[in-house]
């Protein structure tokens, strides 16, 4: 692995999102609908209970934009290169995966951090709700699992797009979502059907959100999930890693990598 | 040590539940500073064979060394050693020509990336355009980008891929003439594909035919052309008659063609034979207004050696 390739690989992703105006877009536009989208539908269901949801909404879509931003990122700026029919090119260089990898999960989690900082500022000075008052140590633990576990979720779908071609590059933008109804983003795990909540609870993501609605309410970290969620995303990564690369072994093998360049 | 060493290379694919074996156990050597040409039709197994030497292709059988290392052992080395120009390939669209350029330098550590890029721009004419995207590049500028890409590390192998395709006849003249330079001031061993057999007879020391997936004969082109050994003579006569096909006929001649004031025939290229028939032609009364000698081509030997009339 050499560095220099790694930053030429950024510095590509950078020209990508520079002279894209979409790739800069999604990184404002979605974030801030987000944002406003579940504050009024919370100040509208606050108007009618006395309970104060405002802190769990917003708390949980801040967290979830990590997922959905990190996860799309690496898997979009690897599909740019099949629709550019410059995968070959990038494979005959001495460019290696484990690179470009690492390349694309920097640049997700630049533009992670940009989307929440964003919704972060609009939050604070439009609806009063301040995500660093919560104890900071915390709140990066919770942002660090909820990214590793987006990263595992890219390289998955690196890796199907290496096993399957272009024909399931749908799961870029869908798998993520599908998920979130099991995350627990906005709920407690204890709101789900049974049948829902033994899928929920296998999902490291559930206990992430768990824990954040603890500690917005004063509450503690709950490190018992915590736990299990570190070693499930550190598993499910270190799986996924293999999985690629036995993708791309096989892609190089049946010339798929040669029909997408 | 050979620039490239190639053993019974062999890559079959699946396609529909059918094995197709796109390269059937090939095997050839490219000498340091030499371009070699793999000449062939569509389907003969030229790409396939440059896609397994770029390493984006793993091959099935058979062993590859390129400067005397395995490229899966040190493909670092190699790697960083090589480079690839294709006319079927693209740079990332959304990226100018200048910013691709640089980002291929930056994978190969080019030191004065600058300088390089901007030489590369002024050598294929693309300084103009620098700042245009590559997705709103014609063909023919996308090829010259690709031939930049591939001389932006200085390789010491060098694999072109029918690189000249897409080009007007004028810029691939140009590109042959880079390519010609290029190898003779940095002594770059290439390995040149193309379906235009007058390009590769041009380039090229070394030329193998291929065909369906085999090398069917490889030698220089001045060797190849030795091949046969007839001149093709065509002659329009002022007037024929019935007596020019008796003449023909009592030389032994082999007559591909016989029209109202055209005879079209072989001839031995050695020796006097042409002279002494022209002289007999004079002597008998025909009279000639025009003659044209068609010298062999390397397109006449590869269809004679696939039809296995020249061995």
């Amino acid at each position: 692995m050499k560095f220099y390739r790694i930053n030429a690989l950024l510095l590509k992703t950078y020209y990508i999102s520079k002279n894209s105006l979409d790739r800069i877009f999604d990184i404002f536009y979605w974030p801030i609908i987000d944002l406003f989208l579940y504050s009024f539908a919370t100040l509208y269901i606050m108007s009618l209970s006395e309970i104060n949801l405002l802190s769990v909404f917003l708390g949980g879509i801040f967290l979830w934009s990590f997922i959905w931003r990190s996860s799309q990122d690496i898997a979009v700026f690897i599909l740019e290169d099949f629709w550019s029919r410059s995968l070959y090119y990038l494979f005959a260089s001495p460019v290696t995966i484990t690179e470009i990898m690492i390349s694309t999960m920097l640049i997700g989690m630049i533009r992670s951090i940009i989307s929440f900082l964003t919704m972060a500022t609009l939050g604070m000075l439009i609806f009063s709700f301040n995500i660093f008052s919560i104890d900071i140590l915390a709140l990066v633990l919770f942002i660090s699992i909820i990214m590793l576990f987006g990263w595992f979720i890219g390289i998955f779908v690196t890796a199907m797009m290496f096993r399957f071609g272009l024909r399931i590059q749908v799961l870029a933008w869908s798998l993520a979502f599908l998920i979130m109804p099991f995350s627990c983003v906005f709920y407690a795990l204890s709101a789900l059907p049974n049948w829902a909540q033994n899928i929920a609870v296998l999902l490291p993501t559930t206990h992430v959100f768990e824990s954040l609605r603890s500690v917005l309410n004063n509450g503690p970290i709950l490190w018992g999930g915590i736990a299990y969620s570190i070693s499930i995303t550190v598993l499910l990564l270190i799986i996924s890693s293999v999985f690629l690369g036995v993708s791309l072994k096989r892609a190089k093998k049946t010339g798929l990598l040669t029909r997408y360049s | 040590m050979y620039a490239i060493e190639v053993k019974n290379l062999g890559k079959a694919y699946t396609h529909k539940g059918k094995k197709i074996e796109a390269v059937k156990g090939i095997s050839f050597k490219i000498k340091k500073g030499e371009i070699y040409g793999l000449l062939g039709p569509n389907g003969a197994g030229k790409s396939t064979t440059i896609n397994i030497l770029s390493g984006t292709l793993l091959k099935d059988s058979g062993t590859v060394k390129i400067l005397g290392r395995d490229p899966d052992k040190d493909s670092e080395y190699v790697r960083n050693n090589i480079n690839v120009a294709s006319a079927y390939y693209s740079l990332p669209n959304a990226l100018t020509i200048y910013e691709n350029l640089k980002v291929f330098a930056k994978f190969y550590n080019v030191k004065n990336y600058k300088e390089k890029v901007n030489s590369l721009l002024e050598m294929f004419d693309l300084k103009g355009i620098k700042n245009k995207k590559t997705s709103a590049l014609s063909t023919g500028e996308r090829t010259r980008v690709s031939l930049c890409k591939g001389f932006i590390n200085d390789p010491k192998v060098l694999l072109l891929d029918e690189c000249t395709v897409g080009l007007d006849p004028d810029i691939a003249e140009k590109t042959r003439n880079i390519i010609k330079d290029y190898q003779k001031n940095q002594g770059v061993s290439i390995l040149f594909t193309s379906h235009y057999m007058y390009e590769v007879e041009e380039l090229c020391n070394n030329i193998s035919f291929l065909s369906e997936g085999k090398i069917l004969k490889t030698d220089s082109a001045e060797n190849l052309k030795k091949l046969i050994k007839n001149f093709t003579v065509e002659i329009d006569f002022i007037k024929t008659n019935r007596m020019l096909k008796n003449f023909f006929k009592e030389k032994g001649m082999d007559v591909l063609f016989m029209g109202k004031n055209t005879a079209i025939f072989e001839i031995s290229a050695s020796g006097d034979r042409l002279y002494k028939i022209l002289n007999s032609l004079f002597k008998r009364g025909f009279k000639i207004k025009d003659l044209r000698i068609k010298r062999p081509t390397l397109d006449d030997i590869f269809i004679k050696i696939s039809r296995g009339s020249v061995k």
